[in-house]
């Protein structure tokens, strides 16, 4: 742990002292293996890199190491597997009947409920929730129910963007229920979790086991709800769970990061249901929760933090609690490795990159940054063929505007030389459907991404 | 920097190498080739980081240097030079070409941002033919995954057992296994087929030996002036022999022709199932027939006259199986199978050098 904390300090140094490009092709995936007193082996994942390392990087990585705190007698290299030996399973052909058939001789003789698990974690509770203007009616919402469940508010469906604390929110009511209310079974599961379990169920022939123990929840909380969307049978069992919690008068609490209406594919039935409580919209928070979270934050951990700091933090990075968090923890790790107090401007130099990310992107730019890439002219992408290796770079610009710059559909329509914006709705979709099923496409948008900051 | 080559010792560099570097690459210099002179050689090179190549050719080096180059640009334009000398002269780093009648300068980056070579310290070698590496390899590399999921299964296995080389791939649905040469020592390496795909574009259709040089984490093929290094895999490749079946209760013998016509014929009435065709074999008929349904086109039934030892029926895919043919070299083929979910296996009945192994699909 130590070593890797000492590690991730010596590749923020050099990652300000050499190019992007450098930075990411030679230490992505590095790693500090041991420390044999002085003689320090570092992993790599390449013999090539390998190479690199020793014979271009080896003072400054020496350097570094020493200023860390560390005696350093030698640098080794040792090319070390990431991925690990995790798949090297001992049958390497199979077809899906044999391997199905190993799985459930494992499995048969356990019972599935074992499985079944509460999921509350107990860091999330009211106290440090922190209430801003674009969570306040959420919150309010569910002390109410915590206080009085499954007569106000249910279902309760809570919906909004990634990390702005959805999940912390209805973590908070499970917590609270089961300590001050001595509730024994609250149910907390993630909407893949639930999916999942429910295809055991089916496959091991233990529907009725899995039904019963659903139906019988004191509270249920279900995360994330979306991804129930397209899959029916799911849905069905789901709206028959409900239904008979419903009738109970037992809380249900639902998040989602879409309002019903907008979930593709929800039947009818479940639609109308989570709008029949209450839904409240989660907004961004705004910039004095920002610096609120980030005090709460730095105060858990007994540190102080100048104003300066806080504000630059809160105005710099304003997309999400998750990445707030993240960057606050880099930035007193850096200073507890160095015993330095955080200041304007150590945080400036930490985070210069996360400022000037959006800056100096124009669209123009990752048009032709695409088009290099694979290997097009300009005039093709921005021209009227369908070709299939035209189009397809077409499209990934397209996505990468929409995700870079956010900008509107018609905006991109335009950037690309199209008319219809529809065009840009489609092709932005059509990557980001085919990036989660191609690995060759997501490596090329990753590819592109970073080039577009070098 | 300044010395003469001829365009047509340039060129052939340039198109082994070039097609390594790559403009995908994070780092920008990576799409560009190492132009350098060694004595009265000038040697030119382009890695990815997977894999490096190096072309010596013959030059009339004047002073000594190094510079990279756009690859790309480079070798589109030596190509498009006439046959004769070129004259290449370094001025910090402006790369001029000259010719009687074209003039060009090509804006490089300094060497020494290159990444370094690596050097092989172990020294463990052997020969080969490059003839019989490449028809070797051609026979397993299409088996080998694409899955980076699973890196171990997207390379190809060089192993020595019982004194006998054997490359071996698999995706988990196939594997193909080839006997190559007599080799007495031991080893066992696995070298990622795209790196291999290089490897079979370099060598050459003839018996020019080829010198192969490894260690535990690289190897080096040198072909006369070519030498590529690769990168290998870590990490222990499955135990794929116990998978190859000891017996059969069912094979057919019959020409590889005829088995190839009628599997192509039957895989057009089955794209709709993913390629699924169903393979009877019956004794009595002595005659293989395969079967293929496509509830929207219609179905198909062919069948090809075979020795049979005993009845039965598998389904399989149909490419998979086009695939595993055409890589058999032989006239006759030998399709054997145990139960409806046990592997298969088709080889020349009278060669044991080759085994490739299919799953049957579930039916």
């Amino acid at each position: 742990m130590q070593n890797d904390n000492i590690w991730q300090a010596v590749l923020g140094e050099i990652e300000l002292s050499i190019s992007h490009g450098n930075f990411i092709t030679w230490f992505k995936n590095t790693c500090l293996l041991s420390n044999n007193s002085g003689v320090i082996t570092i992993g790599v994942t390449n013999v090539f890199i390998k190479q690199q390392l020793e014979n271009k990087f080896c003072d400054l990585i020496i350097k570094l190491l020493t200023k860390n705190g560390l005696k350093v007698k030698s640098v080794e290299f040792k090319i070390y597997n990431f991925v690990g030996n995790k798949n090297t399973d001992d049958e390497p052909i199979k077809s899906n009947q044999s391997s199905l058939k190993t799985i459930s001789k494992q499995t048969n003789s356990n019972s599935l409920s074992h499985s079944y698990r509460q999921g509350l974690n107990e860091k999330y509770t009211f106290d440090n929730f922190i209430v801003g203007d674009g969570n306040e009616l959420a919150f309010a919402a569910c002390q109410a129910i915590a206080s009085q469940p499954g007569t106000r508010y249910n279902p309760l469906f809570i919906y909004g963007g990634v990390g702005i604390g959805k999940t912390h929110l209805i973590q908070a009511v499970g917590n609270a229920l089961v300590k001050d209310k001595n509730f024994s079974k609250v149910l907390y599961i993630s909407t893949e979790q639930f999916v999942q379990e429910f295809v055991d169920a089916l496959r091991f022939r233990k529907t009725a086991d899995f039904a019963s123990y659903y139906r019988t929840a004191d509270v249920l909380i279900v995360d994330d709800v979306q991804f129930i969307a397209g899959k029916e049978k799911m849905q069905e069992e789901f709206f028959h769970t409900f239904n008979a919690l419903h009738q109970a008068n037992k809380q249900i609490i639902i998040s989602s990061d879409k309002p019903p209406k907008d979930i593709p594919t929800l039947e009818e039935r479940l639609r109308s249901r989570f709008a029949w409580g209450m839904s409240i919209d989660m907004q961004n928070p705004d910039f004095e929760t920002r610096c609120a979270i980030i005090q709460t934050k730095a105060a858990e951990q007994n540190i102080e933090l100048p104003a300066d700091v806080v504000d630059y933090l809160s105005t710099n990075i304003q997309t999400n609690i998750r990445e707030l968090e993240g960057a606050l923890n880099q930035l007193l790790a850096f200073c507890e490795m160095r015993a330095l107090d955080p200041t304007l401007s150590i945080v400036s130099s930490l985070f210069s990159s996360i400022k000037n990310r959006p800056k100096h992107l124009s669209a123009k730019q990752i048009v032709e940054k695409t088009a290099r890439y694979f290997q097009i002219q300009l005039e093709e992408i921005l021209g009227s063929k369908r070709d299939k290796d035209i189009v397809m770079p077409r499209q990934v610009a397209m996505y990468i505007l929409r995700n870079e710059l956010h900008l509107s559909f018609p905006k991109i329509a335009k950037e690309l030389g199209r008319k219809d914006h529809t065009t840009a709705i489609h092709s932005v979709e059509k990557i980001e459907k085919e990036a989660k099923i191609n690995m060759d496409l997501k490596k090329a948008i990753n590819d592109i991404t970073d080039k577009l900051y070098v | 920097m300044k010395l003469q080559v001829t365009q047509e010792n340039l060129n052939k560099a340039l198109n082994s190498v070039a097609r390594v570097a790559s403009s995908r690459s994070t780092l920008p210099i990576l799409a560009n080739v190492l132009i350098k002179t060694d004595n009265n050689l000038l040697t030119v090179s382009a890695t990815n980081l997977n894999i490096a190549i190096t072309h010596s050719i013959g030059a009339k080096v004047t002073t000594k240097g190094s510079i990279t180059v756009p690859a790309k640009l480079m070798q589109e334009f030596i190509s498009s030079l006439p046959n004769g000398i070129i004259n290449l002269e370094l001025n910090g780093t402006k790369l001029k070409l000259e010719t009687d009648k074209y003039n060009s300068i090509i804006n490089g980056i300094i060497s020494e941002d290159y990444p370094v070579m690596p050097s092989i310290n172990n020294k463990n070698n052997w020969k080969i033919s490059s003839l019989t590496l490449k028809e070797a390899l051609s026979q397993v590399i299409f088996t080998a995954s694409s899955d980076e999921t699973r890196p171990i299964l997207t390379g190809i296995l060089f192993s020595v057992i019982n004194n006998n080389l054997y490359l071996v791939a698999t995706d988990s649905y196939r594997l193909a296994e080839k006997k190559v040469i007599k080799l007495d020592h031991e080893m066992n390496i696995l070298i990622p087929a795209s790196s291999t795909h290089d490897l079979l574009r370099i060598l050459p259709d003839n018996d020019t030996e080829v010198l192969i040089t490894y260690d535990e984490n690289q190897i080096k093929f040198k072909i006369n002036e070519i030498e590529l290094l690769t990168r290998l895999l870590n990490g222990t490749y499955p135990d794929y022999k116990q998978l190859i079946p000891k017996q059969f209760s069912t094979s057919a013998v019959l020409k590889k022709t005829d088995l190839l016509n009628v599997v192509k014929v039957s895989s057009l009435f089955a794209r709709e199932n993913a390629g699924s065709i169903k393979i009877e074999v019956n004794k009595e008929d002595s005659t293989l027939s395969v079967k293929s349904i496509a509830s929207q086109i219609g179905e198909n039934t062919a069948s090809a006259e075979a020795k049979i030892n005993n009845s039965g029926e598998i389904t399989i895919n149909a490419r998979y199986l086009l695939e595993a043919l055409n890589a058999i070299p032989g006239e006759i083929v030998e399709f054997s199978f145990n139960g409806k979910l046990e592997p298969t296996i088709i080889k020349d009945p009278k060669k044991t050098d080759y085994n490739h192994i299919i799953m049957p699909l579930k039916s």
